[in-house]
């Protein structure tokens, strides 16, 4: 056969040269209810932890997390990210700050709810408020707006007291979708921060920091960079490790030739 | 699903930000036998949903009327260790949001 100049694909059986080069490795298949492994642990028992201790995390720790986050697949291993790691107490409250003041002009502007029904600001409010949720349907989905409520009302936090916030910077210009590196390589942070005792939780509404010039440069966020989320750290306060219930989400489940549903 | 659609169909209509038929937040039920008025979930929960009440020494959590609902943090859950708390769900939404379908509520399983 002529060569094309491609070649061809292998068509050796991996199991056979596994054997004929003698290091087939074993398979060791964990029984049906075996108990959780450590990583399963940490996953199950990790919770958003928004109450922390004022014990500062040792800088080794917060070094040992971000390894975890460095260690973390990316698309066509582009790693797309970068760290900030704050933990001057006023800094962390000046950003807090911000975060509150933006909540708070942005409630003042979009929160229909806060004028009784039958008035005509609420009726305009509500309006404008139902256009930019149709423009952007994530970003004002019920929840958030009812967190930046809160937070504008005082009554729910940005930044949690924590004694560390690690800011995670995400290169626009990566492979792909960076957006979801980021994701795997924050879960790396929190779930090794969970199995070193630490509690996190994640702070989306950091972006406003990101949208502002000033904060921009005195964090040092210069393109490529994007900021895209924070993820207080800090010792939890009791023991918060029960395991919850969930929902369970639908698993449609292809084999032998049938399809089934499971939950 | 079109423009039309998503500006006019009743089922993807957006849901009203006050009406809990529309945005229902979970409110945690505190079981009061269990309840020994230890404090914790009050104080770990970062929606300041709970509070105590009752007379000194015979304390208990409870939900607080004025509250919002909570945002099904399960902190308060998981941080009792009298198993008084029921885990809350997440935040039901109507319309446009509402088009979520799941099984039963479950802890984590082996199988």
């Amino acid at each position: 056969m002529a060569s094309t100049g491609v070649s061809a694909l292998r068509v050796e059986d991996p199991e056979t040269v596994e054997q004929e080069a003698g290091r087939a490795s074993v398979i060791k298949e964990v029984p049906q209810g075996a108990p959780w492994t450590m990583v399963e642990e940490a996953i199950f028992r990790r919770r958003s932890i928004r109450k922390y201790k004022r014990k500062q995390v040792p800088e080794h720790l917060i070094r040992r997390i971000l390894e975890a986050g460095r260690f973390a697949p990316s698309q066509g291993n582009c790693q797309p990210w970068k760290f900030l790691v704050i933990r001057d107490a006023d800094m962390i409250q000046e950003m807090e700050d911000f975060c509150v003041e933006a909540c708070k002009k942005l409630q003042r502007n979009l929160d229909y709810t806060q004028h009784p029904k039958g008035s005509f600001k609420r009726f305009t409010m509500r309006l404008l408020a139902r256009v930019f949720n149709r423009l952007q349907p994530k970003m004002l989905h019920p929840v958030p707006v009812t967190a930046m409520t809160s937070i504008a009302q005082g009554r729910f936090a940005v930044f949690h007291k924590a004694p560390t916030v690690i800011v995670l910077l995400m290169n626009k210009r990566g492979i792909g979708t960076p957006e979801i590196d980021i994701g795997i390589c924050g879960t790396n942070i929190v779930l090794a921060a969970q199995s070193l005792g630490l509690g996190t939780c994640w702070v989306g509404f950091s972006k406003f920091l990101g949208q502002n010039k000033q904060w921009r440069e005195r964090l040092g966020v210069e393109e490529p960079y994007e900021l895209v989320e924070a993820i207080t750290v800090g010792y939890p306060i009791g023991d918060p490790t029960r395991l919850i219930a969930r929902d369970t989400p639908q698993i449609a489940w292809f084999e032998g030739g049938r399809k089934q549903i499971l939950y | 699903m079109g423009l039309f659609s998503t500006l006019f169909s009743k089922e993807d209509r957006l849901p009203e930000w006050d009406d809990p038929r529309d945005c229902y937040f979970t409110r945690v039920a505190v079981d009061l036998d269990k309840c020994d008025g230890c404090k914790l979930c009050t104080l770990v929960c970062p929606a300041n949903v709970l509070e105590l009440f009752g007379d000194k020494g015979k304390k208990k959590a409870r939900v607080k009327e004025s509250s919002r609902g909570c945002i099904s943090c399960n902190n308060c859950y998981a941080i009792c260790s009298n198993g008084a708390i029921a885990a809350s769900e997440a935040p039901r939404l109507a319309g446009y949001y509402g088009h979520v379908k799941h099984g039963a509520f479950q802890p984590p399983r082996t199988f």
